[in-house]
């Protein structure tokens, strides 16, 4: 993807990943390489997870920090390939520091480990300013990519 | 090269989750050993990570046993 225009809004990026509300985890792209990507997301108090998790206590749950790092990575594999693949995740390594809670704005950069046009591994962290939230090592393949 | 063949099968090793005795050098990864295209993957990963080589994608297919590893590290060290 050369001389595209960032950063990329919301209707760039529902160009590039399939995802919908309530699950579009990402609201901004100001980074894309395919070194590189660097998203932001913006947990407002109105996000609908926060209903039940928990009704006390406002906290993001991890599973949907993975998820935001997750759909970082397919940004991270369309800079690379643009085909309409469909991503599936494989393996997750991941670890939680902080917690998040509404009025945080995440920024989440994901770098490959390795990418290739079926499969591919690569390395996602979250940070609210200076504070480290999370890290994953993140493997996703297409639905072929058994097959090889 | 009895160095690279025992950082290679730790690698395998620790990926598959199987013991270093039950991966004999030859036998197919994933036919034979229980490994996975992702699991193949995710070793290729290690393995650029460690030896600081490039293995390209089509190279995938051919780390079929432990040997063909060991060989294809071995020979994308000589061009680097």
């Amino acid at each position: 993807m050369s001389a595209q225009k960032l950063p990329l809004e919301i209707e760039d990026i529902k160009k590039i990943i399939p995802q919908r509300f309530p699950f579009l985890m990402i609201d901004r792209v100001i980074e894309a390489s395919p070194e590189k990507v660097v998203a932001i997301k913006n947990v407002s108090v109105n996000e609908y997870f926060f209903a039940g998790h928990f009704p006390d206590l406002k906290v993001m749950p991890g599973v949907l920090m993975i998820e935001t790092m997750a759909q970082a990575g397919i940004v991270l594999y369309k800079q690379k390939f643009q085909n309409d693949n469909l991503l599936y995740l494989v393996s997750v390594k991941s670890r939680f520091f902080n917690p998040v809670t509404p009025g945080d704005q995440l920024r989440i950069e994901v770098t490959p480990m390795k990418m290739m046009s079926k499969m591919g591994i690569f390395n996602a962290e979250i940070k609210v300013g200076e504070k480290k939230i999370a890290e994953a090592e993140i493997a996703f393949g297409s639905q072929d990519a058994k097959n090889l | 090269m009895a160095d690279v063949r025992s950082e290679v099968l730790g690698i395998v090793s620790m990926v598959i989750e199987k013991e270093i005795k039950d991966i004999p050098l030859d036998a197919h990864l994933i036919q034979e050993v229980g490994a996975d295209s992702m699991m193949a993957l995710e070793i290729l990963a290690a393995l650029e990570k460690k030896y600081r080589v490039i293995i390209p994608e089509d190279k995938l297919k051919e780390m079929t046993t432990v040997n063909k590893i060991i060989g294809m590290v071995e020979s994308a060290r000589k061009k680097k």
